[in-house]
């Protein structure tokens, strides 16, 4: 049982370096509100398509307009509701105008599906008889244009062709 | 035969266990490069092979390469190299009608599996998650090759047990406790498997029982992370037993050795959230707790990485390397294929445990979660720095086992070249695809052509997907090339007469406070799993269920 000196200064490194990045991940989660998506919302799935609600709290009389289960408050938030089912996205074509913040309430009628906005931080599994939800801070130098929402999990024969379209208009 | 009569038994399930081995692994890469090629879209179709390879032919391949490469190649290679390990290590025999059984029921759970995955009927990857429904016979095959190696566990904890029982002031040799490890691990991990396997899985496929999504992802996922160190550990076990081996040398430090095999073991399970940060349901105050343990798992890997490189600078000024660097050259590098695989396999490892810092990242994971990053980074872990060790260690099991010669070492030094340098390219090019947001296990996706989308993301995913399916090819071949010669070996090699004891370990000195409190060990590792997972069980649990019903996946 020997443990030589140089090993012992490595040990206390790498622990050291272990304590600093949780300390990182802590503050970037709850000193800056990164914390990862938590709902506990559930949903019968089959019934999904009816009983999804839009989650706005910017009620009237701050609402400009409802379109396509997209709400849209006065001062760039917007609240999204998304239904995922093989193989498309409902909406499959989301339109925001210079948004801030964007809510998205997505859930499934059939299988695990992954939302995704390619080339952003929006990633959450979408399951069948829960609500995802997840806030999104949209940055400021987003360009206009169209993005690709992408479904990332595996969810039968034609996943490969459930993809939807988010335009950003400034 | 080349072994002793002694083993006749053991030896024989080694052959069994490594041969099929494989051929689950020759198998399985059929499918790597059926889906290295459906990456490239235009070359799909500019072949014509559009038409044979299907999205069903792709996703059925998949499942096949997933659960052949990760879950059978590992788990009966492991099994014969632990079974060779001990009894050679300890010179004992081990229950020999029960490790008959093991071995039968775990070849024959892995047909049953097999028939409904070849028949499309079980496309649903090996991480099988519900209400995608398979075939029955899909999870009860993988349900009794689990049985299977729970009698195997039985048969070689016993006979550890009664050689400790002989020799209680004797140390255990240092390539056991790797065995030790990486079966207490699977015996931690798997009873959750069997609970969603036998209680919701097979109720769902027979009887078309909802399932909670949410439910079976915790246990599914109780079992898929430990599984990572099942199959890590007996590659760590290799380098720290047949490379000092190898370079005529002794580990740095024994005792470091034996502190990183703990450390795997008691933090390997509780971690399992992290592949969850994205689900919702799941607090994220439990998700940061497998968050810290995740990083403390990484500490011993970090140990290892020490005291590897410390065994080496010391074989390396042993053969006459000077100053700061010069004991990296004067490495046989080239000389000994032992070397050549195990070093690049822990180099290959090296970069895949970086970016395995990056994804348990509590925030990052946003980003490469279920992306081309992921394949990226565990092809260089269990896809090489696992899987080019085992096909390292067969250089040397080959001649033991089946009393034949390698035939050329010209081939399988030049296959671990192409592997080597395929598997980078493959890593580095699915790292920037998947942070352009690039799916994986996906079939070639019709907006890679022709969607109208803002641009610069979609040429980033399409060119380093083409650099990581180039890399794919390449390290198909050298895959191809390894084993074709292994294969060749053991039909026709030159016939070795071996006589003499091998061992891997190093001769075992006096029991140390290791052996003497293994109890507790073990005790302190049921604590932290019972601490991390009663959490966010007692949540899932209260909160109530939401049952889906099955759905077919091809439909
Ligand atoms: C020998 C050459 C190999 C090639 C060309 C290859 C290629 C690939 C590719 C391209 C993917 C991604 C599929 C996709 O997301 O579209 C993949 C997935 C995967 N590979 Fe490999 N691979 C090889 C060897 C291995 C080995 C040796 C292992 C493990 C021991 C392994 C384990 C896996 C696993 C677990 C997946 C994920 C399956 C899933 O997501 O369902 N592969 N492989
Ligand atoms: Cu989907
Ligand atoms: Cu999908």
């Amino acid at each position: 049982m020997t443990v030589h000196r140089e090993e012992k200064i490595w040990a206390f490194f790498v622990l050291g370096l272990t304590v600093v990045f949780l300390a990182a991940l802590a503050y970037a989660a709850w000193g800056l509100g990164l914390t990862t998506p938590y709902t506990v919302e559930r949903i019968p799935a089959q019934k999904a398509a009816q009983e999804l609600k839009p989650g706005v709290d910017c009620v009237n009389p701050n609402v400009k307009q409802i379109v396509n289960n997209v709400v849209v408050c006065q001062d760039g938030r917007y609240y999204v509701n998304v239904l995922a089912m093989r193989f498309t996205w409902l909406p499959n074509r989301i339109v925001l105008t210079d948004p801030k913040e964007v809510k998205f309430r997505i859930t499934s009628t059939d299988v695990i599906h992954g939302f995704e906005i390619a080339g952003t931080n929006v990633n959450v599994m979408v399951f069948p008889g829960y609500i995802a939800e997840i806030t999104w801070k949209v940055p400021s130098n987003m360009a206009p244009g169209n993005y690709l929402i992408i479904c990332n999990e595996y969810c039968g024969a034609g996943h490969q062709n459930m993809y939807a379209i988010l335009e950003i208009r400034k | 035969m080349a072994t002793t009569p002694k083993f006749a038994v053991e030896d024989r399930f080694a052959r069994v266990a490594i041969l099929f081995s494989f051929v689950m692994l020759a198998l399985g890469s059929l499918f790597g490069l059926v889906q290295a090629l459906t990456r490239f879209p235009g070359l799909l179709h500019a072949l014509g092979l559009d038409k044979v390879i299907t999205p069903e032919l792709y996703y059925t391949g998949l499942t096949l390469h997933g659960v052949a490469n990760a879950i059978l190649f590992t788990a009966f290679f492991i099994m014969g190299l632990a079974v060779f390990v001990v009894t050679r290590d300890m010179n004992i025999n081990l229950h020999g009608p029960l490790l008959r059984l093991a071995c039968m029921m775990a070849i024959g759970g892995t047909l049953v599996a097999a028939v409904p995955i070849l028949l499309g009927q079980a496309t649903v990857l090996y991480t099988f998650y519900p209400p995608l429904n398979a075939n029955v016979l899909f999870y009860l095959g993988l349900a009794v090759v689990v049985v299977a190696s729970w009698i195997f566990a039985a048969v070689v904890f016993h006979g550890i047990y009664r050689w400790k029982k002989a020799n209680p002031d004797k140390e255990i040799p240092l390539g056991v406790w790797g065995v030790i490890t990486t079966l207490v691990i699977w015996l931690y991990a798997t009873p959750p498997l069997a609970y969603e396997v036998l209680f919701l899985l097979v109720p769902m496929s027979l009887a078309g029982m909802p399932v909670d999504v949410l439910e079976a992802r915790l246990w599914f996922w109780y079992f898929g992370h430990p599984l990572v160190y099942f199959w890590l550990l007996p590659a760590v076990t290799l380098w720290y037993t047949l490379l000092p081996r190898v370079l005529g040398t002794e580990v740095f430090s024994k005792t470091m050795a034996k502190v990183a095999f703990v450390l795997y073991m008691i933090f390997s399970t509780p971690v399992g959230l992290h592949h969850q940060y994205v689900d919702p349901g799941v607090h994220p105050v439990f998700k940061y707790l497998h968050a810290t343990l995740t990083y403390f798992v990484a500490v011993p890997s970090f140990l290892t990485a020490f005291n590897l490189i410390a065994t080496l600078e010391r074989a390396g000024r042993a053969r006459g390397g000077k100053g700061l660097f010069g004991w990296v050259t004067a490495l046989p590098w080239f000389k000994d294929p032992v070397f050549t695989g195990l070093a690049l396999a822990i180099i290959i490892f090296g970069t895949g445990g970086f970016s395995g810092v990056i994804n348990a990242s509590f925030q990052i994971n946003y980003v490469v979660h279920n992306t081309m990053w992921i394949p990226g980074h565990f092809h260089t872990t269990v896809g090489s720095g696992v899987a080019l060790s085992f096909l390292t260690a067969s250089l040397v099991l080959i001649p033991l086992l089946y009393g034949r010669q390698i035939v050329s070492m010209k081939t399988v030094k030049a296959a671990f070249v192409l592997w080597f340098v395929g598997i980078m390219l493959f890593s580095v090019g699915g790292y920037l695809s998947g942070l352009a947001g690039e799916p994986r296990r996906t079939y070639a996706p019709p907006y890679l052509n022709g969607v109208q989308v803002t641009a610069h993301l979609l040429d980033l995913m399409k060119s380093a997907a083409s650099v990581a399916m180039s890399g794919a090819l390449m390290f198909w071949l050298g895959g191809a090339l390894f084993l074709g010669t292994l294969f060749f070996s053991v039909l026709f090699g030159k016939r070795v007469a071996f006589e003499g004891e091998v061992k891997i370990s190093p001769e075992p000195g006096p029991a140390s406070w290791f052996e003497k409190n293994l109890k507790l060990i073990l005790i302190v590792g049921v604590v932290l799993i019972l601490i991390s997972y009663s959490l966010p069980a007692i949540e899932v649990y209260s909160q109530g269920l939401s049952p889906a019903p099955p759905q077919g996946p091809l439909k």
